[in-house]
């Protein structure tokens, strides 16, 4: 009997197939544990695009706060009625997925990725921390990555660290150092890459214009002497561009079932003041055909006074941005000349101001498909649009705000700084008149990482919207 | 009851004994002797009571009419003692044949037999912890779909969360939470073979979600003979990794007590209706700022896109509505709009079963079919169980078994979820509703709605927007008892529990917000196999010490499947396919697999029966953790000592006193994959892979949890039965646990993986029964239990960094694990307080919030308490059930969203001067309170509220506010909608009648009843408004989280059981 029992006992044991061992059955068959350089790249710069075109960062706050677009309905966030579960995407995509796959590149043997990846990591790395600086301000940077609970630094140390970041990007990338793959962008060519590294320091050169001027003055020179140059063309314009459904333009795929948003009241009226040929690009005619004039809706009302201009007759943003293959715009050749305007304007750099901001408006049609040059000179002729070098902040800043439509981070943070145009809170807005002047911190920064928050914010002042940044000082 | 509880739980071991015992029997003289043994009281036949002829070795055992056969040497008259367990052992004088015997039952807690882990009996007096069962009638005959329901108010230290509607999930929580991430529901065992109960969902908060029911609520609880709850680490310790959060065993039915032929027919109907709907307002209709007038539903009347009821009076005036085509209507409330819409609910329940027992075999066979039509229209769950459950004798010692349990649930639609999804989400569109809306209207043409600006008609939602599921279940084991040598036995067993759960999402073509309709598929596959075997070795040792020694192996595999296919958005209306689609499917799919290795043994020393002492101890060796951390050990040690017994206590009052007392440890280990960071792929672009981070940073160190418990406890009873008392003190520390930390993303990672939080659990449970009145005819007994469980999280990580894990989110309050909290803190966004505390407004007069979130509550009760009351009359018998959960606080979505919009009851105060409001005029855009007369034309309001607050210079709030900014003004403020979660309820009245024997035979029945069951009938308290404070999302951690959630639903139902 024993023996018959222990012949079923082994026959059990059989049964259950002993021949994986325990380590095989725990090796996970639902991912891959070795990341490849090209694959991350592409991720990388899609997931960017999304972030910065998308809606959370763009056209549910951004965008409005700056009066390019406005709610019809679901009026809160217009009315800056938000909380600290808002503004969370922007940090936690920026840091766990771009900031940790770009490090993943940085970080890799020479053999897994050469230098051009490197340096082209840490070209986006560094437009990924200027994004999150410019809209909180103080943020983990030194410490990103590296710690279960980083430290902070102040938007001056990121700011700085971020031209040193970019100065050793330039110095990685090289046509001779290999081939890119994955480059979504700019098809692995090198040269515009080091275009792209120069402006996005003059960037952030005259962010920090108003406080660190000799810095500034120093970056500004460092960019444009740089033998590489800065963007040149449209062509050389730093943009994604999507192609058709799961793979569409963010604000296409919203329109697509949805209808919460209408081009701001506030633009379509300066459009129209300067009678400015990118209205049509820009604005829908309303749907109903009676309405036969462009009309923008209102920001900060109430849902009900929201409701009430009608989804028929107010004007949708211009299809130019609401087709599946519209791209995310990022760096464009015209912001790049408003740089050079602007640094020439305050004798960083030698150069015309004026004839660069000719230049930079004219860019901007172009890359909006008006060329036609009598159109373009007719429009920089008129007084209301002239260069005034005695205000340099209010021609560049308003021209500036109706070239980046679409851009919400990057217009909202040179609105900041610039001061122009000059907007007005909306009627049921809540802030007491004001307009945002930061995003709040992630609320989960309060649970999950409240010593350093709490040191944050001692330093930089409450984390309220309307707390001013370092680099925003009016 | 217990006598036949008794017998069929010994049988299997004693059938194993029957033809040994025989053949040891070697009778000298051929001199025969015939039996009967009965019991005293019913006079029904005992199966396998022990006789012996006093002073000899002979022994036999009766048989399934509880005969008995002797041939012997010994002539008459001789005395036999005859033994069967729950009876008083007699010593008969026997000078006839043949003879009948009467046993008494023994009405003590000396005899009690319980079942314990790993199915083994064991006399309830030698165990060191505290276990409670319930029988079938408690479960069977509550009728409810989700049998964990019905353990509700009945067993001491169990918290049940029924979660949605009628056609959810459920929660079991024994002993509060030990686990601060994993799972903490306990291990289900079904006639030895673990089983799964999960709640699978891959698309959590996705197209269509459902709260999908927990997979244990398959079973059929008119299959189950026993329930019984292992309450923690003591009593589960053999079990090792899985004990932590206590072990339900079940025992399903069998033929082992059924003589000859059974046919068991059984019918119930029950009727459900909507118990917890929200209280409307009935003044107020569609609109905002008092304005409304429909013309397409989204924005191109006056506030006709508005889903909200901040519109004009419902008094009557002429109104353009969504029905009226233009032409202005009567604006009327419709109070029962939202209560109109609701079905009332019918499940018809029918079984069958056929058992049958002889010598060699025994054999249950049952078919059950359910078929529940919900109170949300169009749905409907269909359930078929299929039961078998056979032994067979093969030899003199070996018997075989099977165990077979096939169940087949198709539901060709489940009920709109609670999350915010507008093309399914049911009571997210009346709580954004508009009050004066005709469901009638609705009802009658689906293709238009009150709202066209965020919804489709409610009715098109149920009807088309439909997710199926279709799960297909089978349970069971072949099992196999060996008699090795006297007292040495061994037990084999190998069991699965595998099954498909396919889910259908279907969006209709044109539905509002997903204009092209969608179809989804979700696949999963359970596989989870347990083969065990184990040997028993039982020995009196001398006159005083007796053993009871087990060791066992035990090989574990699970693993669990998914696929997950979307068309986003379909190519033609209504072929729902995967391939109809306009874009590239979405998809995933994933597999999970574990296994474990187990040893384990256990040995109980027995003192004069008053004395015992218990070891367990295990060893686990599983795939989950790193190679050199794989193996764990641990034990655990109990004892109890009957005082009554040992000092001779027993007394007229006293009839039993007993202290236990005991130690153990259990480990846990990780789930599967999370040792190595890996990065996962993303839908290519346009031919370039996309890969990037998990964002869950891994850990190759992981070690095993351990969790400790102590455990001490009294039972006593009095006055000849009369009462009874058990109380338990229990503390529980689990320490070193896996947690997957939420952690700053600008650490890299959403999560990362640590081996360190510390959680303790202390608590006490009290049982109480007594019977304050019994005669002859009528007896009144109350069953009572009573448990407190107190939670404290001690430690996340070693270095003390992080200070809080989230478990869950909703509407911007987090469920936070808080160092030095009790589990489950609700944390949220507070009301900005000057230092006396009063709410600071802004200079618009509306609330602000605190910068500074904050613990608002905690979701785990203090206590929970249940009584039951049982009047028995003759064969008729009455019972009431109450239970109360005290303390803990909920989040309430549901009336956050409904002030919002203007549609609670809650909301009137303030609105018109009939409820209190105050006039006032514009004096341009600022409200200003009418102080005797109003300038001349200006139009006067009568909703004017102020709210109670203090400017930041702390002079008192003064700005006049519409009521209609008044109710929005905290709808982000988290603290305005957290509510005290207690409730005492009125679980269950219950009404039986037992035909009598006589009456059932005059019949040609073998047996009869009759019930009438009503359940979840009335709050007799709760905090809470228009919410049933005892509901939650799913069955996961993240409790004390509510949003738009289905109404639970009162029930009524009626049963008839009748036995051939």
């Amino acid at each position: 009997m024993l023996k018959k029992i222990a012949y079923i006992t082994l026959f059990a044991l059989t049964f259950t197939s002993c021949s994986d061992t325990l380590d095989d059955i725990n090796k996970n068959p639902n991912a891959t544990e070795t990341p490849l350089a090209p694959y991350l790249l592409t991720g990388t710069l899609k997931q960017g695009a999304d972030l910065y075109w998308g809606s959370t960062n763009n056209f549910d706050s951004s965008l409005l706060f700056v009066q390019h677009w406005a709610k019809i309905q679901y009026t809160e966030p217009d009315r800056y009625d938000v909380s600290n579960t808002s503004f969370t995407s922007l940090w936690n995509t920026g840091y766990a997925t771009l900031i940790t796959d770009l490090n993943t590149i940085i970080n890799f043997p020479d053999a897994q990725a050469n230098s051009n990846y490197k340096g082209i990591a840490l070209t986006l790395r560094s437009w990924t921390f200027l994004l999150l600086t410019d809209a909180y301000g103080n943020i983990p940077y030194k410490e990103a990555g590296k710690s279960i609970t980083p430290v902070y630094d102040t938007q001056k140390e990121v700011y700085t660290g971020l031209l040193e970041d970019l100065k050793q990007a330039q110095s990685l990338l090289n046509t001779a150092n290999g081939a890119v793959t994955g480059d979504l962008v700019y098809k692995g060519d090198i040269a515009k890459w080091k275009r792209f590294v120069n402006s996005l320091r003059l960037r952030i050169a005259l962010r920090i214009s108003d406080r660190e001027p000799a810095l500034a003055k120093q970056a500004a020179i460092d960019a444009t002497t740089d033998a590489a140059g800065v963007l040149s063309s449209n062509n050389d314009t730093f943009k994604f561009t999507y192609i058709s459904s799961p793979q569409q333009n963010p604000a296409s795929a919203w329109f697509e079932t949805r209808d919460d948003y209408r081009i701001s009241k506030t633009m379509v009226d300066k459009l129209k003041e300067f009678s400015d040929p990118r209205l049509p690009v820009y604005a829908q005619l309303p749907s109903d055909a009676s309405v036969g004039t462009y009309v923008g809706g209102g920001n900060g009302l109430s849902n009900s006074d929201a409701n009430n201009q009608g989804f028929a007759k107010t004007s949708k943003p211009g299809t130019y941005f609401l087709t599946s293959t519209s791209p995310a715009v990022i760096y464009s050749y015209s912001e790049t000349l408003f740089n050079l305007a602007e640094a020439a304007a305050r004798g960083y750099i030698g150069g015309d101001a004026e004839q660069l901001y000719k230049n930079a408006i004219t860019a901007s049609f172009n890359q909006f498909g008006i060329t036609d040059a009598t159109v373009i000179s007719n429009y920089l002729n008129q007084a209301t649009v002239k260069y005034d070098a005695a205000n340099y902040a209010q021609s560049i800043g308003t021209q500036k705000w109706i070239a980046f439509f679409g851009q919400g981070l990057d217009a909202f943070t040179e609105w900041r700084r610039l001061d122009y145009p000059v907007l007005k809170a909306g009627p049921a807005t809540v802030l007491d008149g004001q307009i945002p002047s930061r995003f709040f911190y992630p609320g989960t920064e309060q649970s999950l990482n409240g010593n350093s928050y709490q040191a944050a914010i001692s330093v930089q002042g409450k984390d309220l919207l309307t707390t001013k940044l370092w680099f925003d000082v009016k | 009851m217990k006598k036949k509880l008794n017998s069929c739980l010994w049988l299997c071991i004693l059938l194993i004994s029957i033809g040994i015992k025989a053949q040891e029997t070697k009778p000298l003289i051929q001199s025969k002797l015939e039996g009967t043994v009965i019991d005293a009281a019913t006079k029904e036949p005992i199966i396998g009571a022990s006789i012996n002829i006093k002073g000899t070795t002979h022994g036999v055992v009766t048989d399934f009419d509880g005969k008995f056969f002797f041939q012997t040497g010994q002539k008459l008259p001789y005395t036999l003692i005859v033994t069967f367990l729950g009876y008083k052992r007699a010593e008969v004088v026997v000078n006839e044949n043949p003879v009948t015997i009467s046993l008494t039952e023994e009405q003590n807690q000396l005899s009690e037999v319980v079942v314990t882990a790993l199915g083994i009996s064991k006399e309830k007096k030698s165990l060191g912890y505290s276990t409670q069962a319930l029988k079938n009638k408690d479960l069977a005959e509550t009728k409810e779909t989700n049998f964990l329901n019905s353990l509700s108010g009945k067993l001491a230290g169990v918290r049940i969360t029924n979660s949605q509607g009628d056609m959810g999930s459920s929660r079991i929580i024994i002993r509060g939470e030990t686990s601060i991430a994993g799972n903490n529901q306990p291990l289900f065992v079904v006639d030895g073979v673990p089983v799964d109960n999960s709640q699978l969902s891959s698309v959590a908060g996705g197209p269509a979600s459902r709260d999908f029911k927990n997979a244990i609520s398959d079973l059929n609880p008119n299959d189950i003979e026993t329930l019984t709850v292992l309450k923690g680490p003591n009593a589960a310790a053999l079990y090792g990794s899985r004990a932590a959060h206590g072990v339900v065993l079940i025992t399903t039915k069998s033929g082992k007590s059924q003589k000859g032929l059974g046919i068991t027919l059984n019918s119930g109907i029950t009727i459900s209706q909507v118990a917890t709907l929200p209280s409307f307002q009935n003044s107020y209709g569609q609109g905002s700022n008092g304005r409304f007038s429909f013309v397409d539903g989204k924005g191109g009347g006056v506030n006709d896109g508005v889903d909200e009821s901040w519109g004009p009076r419902m008094d009557g005036r002429l109104i353009p509505q969504f029905f009226s085509k233009g032409e202005a209507v009567p604006f009327v409330a419709h109070p029962n709009n939202v209560k109109d819409f609701f079905n009332t609910g019918v499940t018809y329940d029918n079984s069958i079963s056929v058992a049958r027992s002889d010598e060699k075999s025994d054999f249950r066979l049952g078919v059950n079919n359910q078929k529940q039509l919900g109170t949300v229209p169009n749905s409907e769950v269909n359930k078929t169980n299929f039961t078998i459950n056979s032994n067979y004798q093969i030899s003199k010692n070996i018997k075989v078994g099977v165990t077979a349990n096939y169940i087949t649930t198709n539901a060709p639609a489940l009920p709109g979820g609670p999350s915010g999804n507008r093309a399914a989400g049911v009571m997210l569109q009346f709580l954004w509703f508009g009050r004066q809306v005709d469901i009638n209207e609705l009802q009658n043409n689906r293709d238009v709605n009150w709202n066209n600006s965020y919804y489709s008609n409610p009715y098109w939602n149920a009807y088309y927007n439909t997710t199926s599921q279709q799960r297909n279940r089978i349970i069971g084991d072949v099992h196999l008892d060996a008699k090795l040598a006297e007292g040495l036995n061994f037990k084999f067993r190998t069991g699965v529990d595998y099954y498909n759960d396919r889910r259908k999402y279907e969006i209709k073509y044109g539905t509002n917000g997903t204009p092209f309709g969608s179809y989804a598929e979700d696949a999963y596959t359970v596989n989870e196999q347990n083969t065990e075997g184990i040997f028993t070795y039982t020995k009196k040792l001398n006159d005083d010490f007796s053993l009871d020694a087990l060791a066992g192996f035990n090989i574990r595999n699970h693993s669990d499947a998914n696929n997950y296919q979307k068309a986003p958005r379909l190519a033609v209306p209504d072929l729902y396919t995967l391939t109809n689609s306009r874009d590239p499917l979405t998809s995933s799919n994933s597999l999970s697999r574990l296994r474990v290795y187990s040893a384990y043994a256990s040995a109980q020393l027995g003192y004069k029966n008053y004395a015992y002492l218990n070891l367990t101890a295990r060893n686990d060796w599983s795939s989950t953790l790193p190679s050199n951390n794989r193996s764990y050990f641990y034990p655990s040690v109990n004892g109890s000592l009957i005082l009554s017994e040992a000092l001779n206590l027993k007394s007229n009052t006293l009839d039993f006193l007993k202290i236990r007392g005991g130690w153990s440890e259990v480990g846990n280990d990780a789930d599967p994959y999370q040792l190595a960071t890996v990065y996962n792929f993303q839908t290519a672009f346009d031919g370039n892979p996309i890969q990037t981070s998990s964002q869950r940073k891994l850990n190759e160190n992981l070690k095993p949890e351990t969790t400790r418990c102590t455990e001490v406890g009294l039972e006593a009873t009095f006055w000849k039965n009369r009462l009874h008392f058990d109380v338990a003190y229990y503390n529980t520390n689990s320490f070193d646990q896996i947690l997957e930390i939420k952690t700053t993303t600008s650490s890299g990672y959403n999560s990362q993986l640590i081996n360190a939080g510390k959680i303790n659990n202390s608590g006490i449970e009290i049982q109480l029964d007594g019977s304050p009145i019994q005669t002859e005819n009528f007896k009144w007994s109350i069953g009572a239990n009573y448990s407190k469980n107190t939670s404290k999280v001690e430690i996340l990580d070693y270095a003390k960094q992080i200070q809080n894990y989230t478990i869950g989110t909703s509407g911007g309050v987090d469920i936070l694990a808080s160092v030095g909290q009790a589990y489950g803190a609700l944390y949220g966004t507070a009301y900005l307080r000057d230092a006396s505390g009063n709410i600071v407004v802004g200079a618009n007069g509306l609330p602000k919030a605190d910068p500074t979130k904050r613990v608002l509550g905690h979701y785990t009760p203090d206590y929970l308490a249940g009584v039951t009351n049982t009047l028995t009359y003759k064969n008729l018998e009455l019972s009431f059930l109450v239970d109360a959960s005290v303390g803990g606080e909920i989040f309430s979505g549901t009336n956050r969203t409904g002030t919002y919009t203007g549609v609670l009851a809650s909301t009137l105060p303030g609105r018109g001067a009939e409820n209190g409001g105050l006039n006032y005029y514009l004096n341009g855009t600022t409200k200003t309170l009418v102080n005797g007369t109003a300038p001349a034309g200006a139009a006067v309001y009568d909703d004017g509220m102020i709210f109670n607050g203090v400017y930041e210079n702390g002079a008192p709030n003064t700005t006049v506010l519409s009521a209609q900014e008044y109710y929005k003004a905290s709808y982000n403020i988290s603290e305005a909608y957290i509510y005290s979660s207690t409730f005492v309820k009125m679980r269950e009245i219950k009404l039986a009648y037992n035909f009598s024997k006589s009456f059932a035979r005059r019949l040609g029945l073998e047996g009869a009843s009759i019930t009438a069951v009503g359940r979840n009938l009335f709050f007799i308290y709760k905090d809470a408004p228009n919410i049933d404070p005892e509901t939650a999302f799913n069955t996961g951690n993240a409790q004390g989280l509510e949003s738009l959630s289905l109404p639970t639903t009162r029930n009524f139902s009626l049963n008839v059981n009748l036995k051939f």
